[in-house]
């Protein structure tokens, strides 16, 4: 665990929700991956963050006032140099809708290996408590709404369950030659999420709404390299 | 005190209260009265009356404090405004109250009145069902709110949000062969809810499958629980009403955009075994099977055999079937072989499913029936057979002992292959009334041996299809 946990820190400064860092924190605190990573607060720190990271590299804006990133300009992806990095902190910084927002720094981000995209998130029901989802990225998640939910805490039979009832499911077992995905890294982060022991079981009083988007899933891992907590 | 001796006095009540009769003896708690006296009632009834000392030829008391013996079950049927006081002064003196009378919390002005209710109870040391619902019937007790329902204590134990649902599930129910260990109309739950009903059938040796009738759960997260640490013990099939697919219109995230009420329910369903299910048709019929067979989880259902008359019938039932995940596919060459010795008239397909048309079902006066029977028992390994009677084609070909033959076979059938497959049997019939005089007959004398009987295919697939899921779940998990 790190010595401060990143809900009560959040909720003691007043926010609604974690910031990209603080999420990854509190995810990483439960045992699930997330891409090493560094705060930098602006060029000048920049070499210092990157002194432990392997490029590639992710640069995303940390701002309470920037909801969805990639719109406003404020996510750069496959960076291979300091110099990159630092190229577009200042691009980012003269973006119309990131110039006039409160930023907290940058997020520098080792890239994800490539793999299955998919979405895992919790919710709570106002008269049942905790709940936890999985779903497929992309058109599966946003347009076909295959996604399965379960109520907190889950066990390893409904964490299995819940990927079968998927339509999807056999795009991770490698339909149409793609490479297969981990299905066990899948249920494991849900445990690690949904489970008794869990990230929501564990915060219930705190988180109403989380989405780890995407949770990337190679053939051996699982990793968180977007996440959102609303607390409240 | 276990769940059992809790809720014993609401279930067994020794002494009833009634609120509301009226001395001129026309008031609803004047028919129920009447009801519970006809139905065997022979405990003490206490009418609450501020002025009458007798009301249908009973003592009547000043308020629920007064009478001779505490109250175990207190029926009350007088305007809302009134009962709470009338609670709170009850000094511990009522085990149970049911306010049957409206106006609480399903309407904006009759909140407050309702928190006040509630308190009352409590104050009062009683426990509250309702408001706003219509009474309970339980045999075991000899207390009813309705006009039928028999004095025999069956095995299925109901639980009704609504009490005019409540109504139809012992109409429809019993006239399809279901026998209640009881069923309560809880309302607005002000404070007895679902939950606390579900524990207790759930412990109660009589009652063997539950049903409940919800549309809202406030204490979602505890009936939950009751469900999950219960492991299945027994079937639970849940009629929700009002399952919207609707997310949280204000949600932040993806998850809480795709998170609809169904989508809980559906999960709760999946994690605790429960069956879910649509209709009252499919609620009743699904609760029939579990009355009548006894889930198997050492061999969950997936194979079906169907037998009987009707070719078009079979087909669709085959489609229908296997939509619902069972299978309906052809016997092995041994059994095929078995059946055609039986030298068949042309016509039959004995390949399951196994067509038999009129003419070869006659033979014999329909004895055939246990030959056929026997060989598909022997030799067809079925983990479940539905054998489909359509009554209108025997009218006007065959003698009338013709089918009593053929029901009279398939039960003995059962007797000399206990256990062997799940039997349901389906009549099929035109509505009319002589045909259905019959089948009324047939269906009261296959319940009684432990034989479900259905309408159509479609509704006993449903059926046995949420027997089979009830068997993969405790397969998987128990």
């Amino acid at each position: 665990m790190k010595d401060e946990n990143p809900v009560a820190a959040a909720r003691r400064a007043g926010r609604s929700a974690l910031d990209e860092s603080a999420g990854k924190q509190l995810l990483s605190a439960f045992g699930i991956n997330v891409p090493q990573s560094r705060v930098a607060k602006g060029i000048g720190d920049a070499d210092a963050a990157m002194s432990g990271l392997k490029v590639p590299v992710v640069v995303k804006v940390m701002s309470p006032d920037i909801l969805h990133k990639s719109d406003a300009g404020g996510v750069k992806i496959n960076l291979q140099s300091v110099a990159e990095v630092k190229a577009a902190i200042t691009g980012m910084l003269t973006a119309p809708k990131i110039k006039g927002a409160r930023i907290d720094g940058f997020l520098i981000e080792e890239m994800a290996p490539a793999g299955h995209e998919l979405v895992i998130g919790g919710l709570r029901d106002p008269d049942f408590g905790p709940l936890v989802m999985v779903g497929l990225g992309g058109v599966f998640v946003e347009i076909l709404k295959d996604v399965s939910f379960r109520l907190c805490p889950i066990t390893r039979i409904d964490a299995e369950e819940m990927l079968a009832e998927l339509k999807g499911v056999a795009i991770l077992k490698g339909a149409r030659g793609t490479k297969p995905a981990s299905l066990d890294a899948i249920i494991d982060v849900l445990i690690k999420v949904g489970g008794d022991d869990g990230l929501l079981m564990q915060h219930a009083a705190d988180i109403s709404e989380a989405d780890i988007n995407p949770l990337i899933v190679s053939d051996t891992a699982a990793v968180a390299v977007d996440a959102r907590f609303i607390l409240g | 005190m276990t769940i059992i001796e809790e809720f014993t006095p609401l279930f067994a009540p020794k002494t009833v209260a009634v609120v509301g009769a009226s001395a001129k003896g026309n008031a609803l708690p004047n028919v129920f009265i009447r009801r519970i006296r006809e139905f065997g009632f022979t405990g003490d009834i206490y009418p609450i009356h501020p002025a009458a000392s007798e009301i249908d030829g009973l003592t009547a008391y000043k308020c629920l404090a007064d009478t001779p013996k505490p109250v175990d079950y207190a029926y009350i049927a007088v305007s809302g405004a009134q009962i709470p006081a009338m609670l709170s002064a009850a000094k511990g003196h009522v085990r149970f109250a049911q306010v049957v009378s409206s106006g609480f919390g399903e309407v904006e002005e009759g909140k407050n009145l309702q928190a006040d209710l509630a308190a009352a109870a409590r104050a009062g040391g009683m426990r509250l069902l309702g408001p706003n619902c219509l009474g309970i019937y339980t045999p075991r007790g000899r207390v009813t709110f309705t006009e039928i329902g028999p004095k025999e204590v069956g095995p299925v134990g109901i639980i009704s949000q609504s009490g005019g649902l409540g109504t139809d599930i012992i109409r429809r129910g019993l006239s399809r062969g279901l026998k209640f260990s009881g069923l309560v109309t809880v309302g607005n739950c002000a404070d007895v809810t679902p939950s606390d009903l579900l524990e207790f059938y759930i412990a109660d040796p009589q009652t063997k499958v539950i049903g409940l009738y919800i549309e809202t759960a406030k204490d979602g997260r505890r009936l939950f629980d009751i469900l999950r640490h219960a492991k299945a013990a027994k079937p639970v099939v849940i009629l929700k009403g009002g399952r919207t697919q609707q997310g949280l219109a204000a949600a932040a995230s993806h998850t809480g955009s795709l998170a609809g009420d169904d989508r809980v329910w559906v999960a709760l369903a999946r994690q605790t075994g429960c069956m879910l299910v649509d209709t009252l048709d499919d609620f009743i019929d699904t609760l029939l099977i579990f009355q009548t067979l006894k889930p198997r989880a050492q061999r969950p259902t997936h194979q079906v055999v169907l037998f009987g008359n009707g070719g078009g019938t079979s087909v669709l039932a085959t489609d229908c079937y296997a939509r619902l995940d069972l299978d309906v596919t052809p016997f092995a060459q041994g059994t095929i072989d078995a059946l055609a010795e039986l030298k068949l008239p042309p016509g039959t397909s004995i390949t399951n499913p196994v067509d038999c048309p009129v003419g070869t079902l006659q033979q014999d006066d329909g004895r055939v029936a246990e030959k056929i029977l026997d060989i598909i028992y022997a030799q067809g390994q079925p983990e479940a057979l539905v054998m489909h009677l359509n009554l209108s084609a025997f009218v006007g070909r065959t003698k009338p002992e013709v089918l009593d033959n053929l029901v009279a076979a398939s039960m003995r059938v059962q007797q000399k292959h206990p256990g062997k497959a799940h039997f349901i049997l389906v009549l099929r019939s035109d509505g009319e009334p002589a045909l259905e005089a019959r089948k009324r007959e047939f269906r009261d004398k296959a319940v009684a041996l432990g034989v479900p009987v259905y309408d159509e295919m479609a509704n006993a697939g449903v059926a046995l299809a949420a027997l089979a899921s009830f068997e993969r779940f405790r397969a998987a998990r128990a």
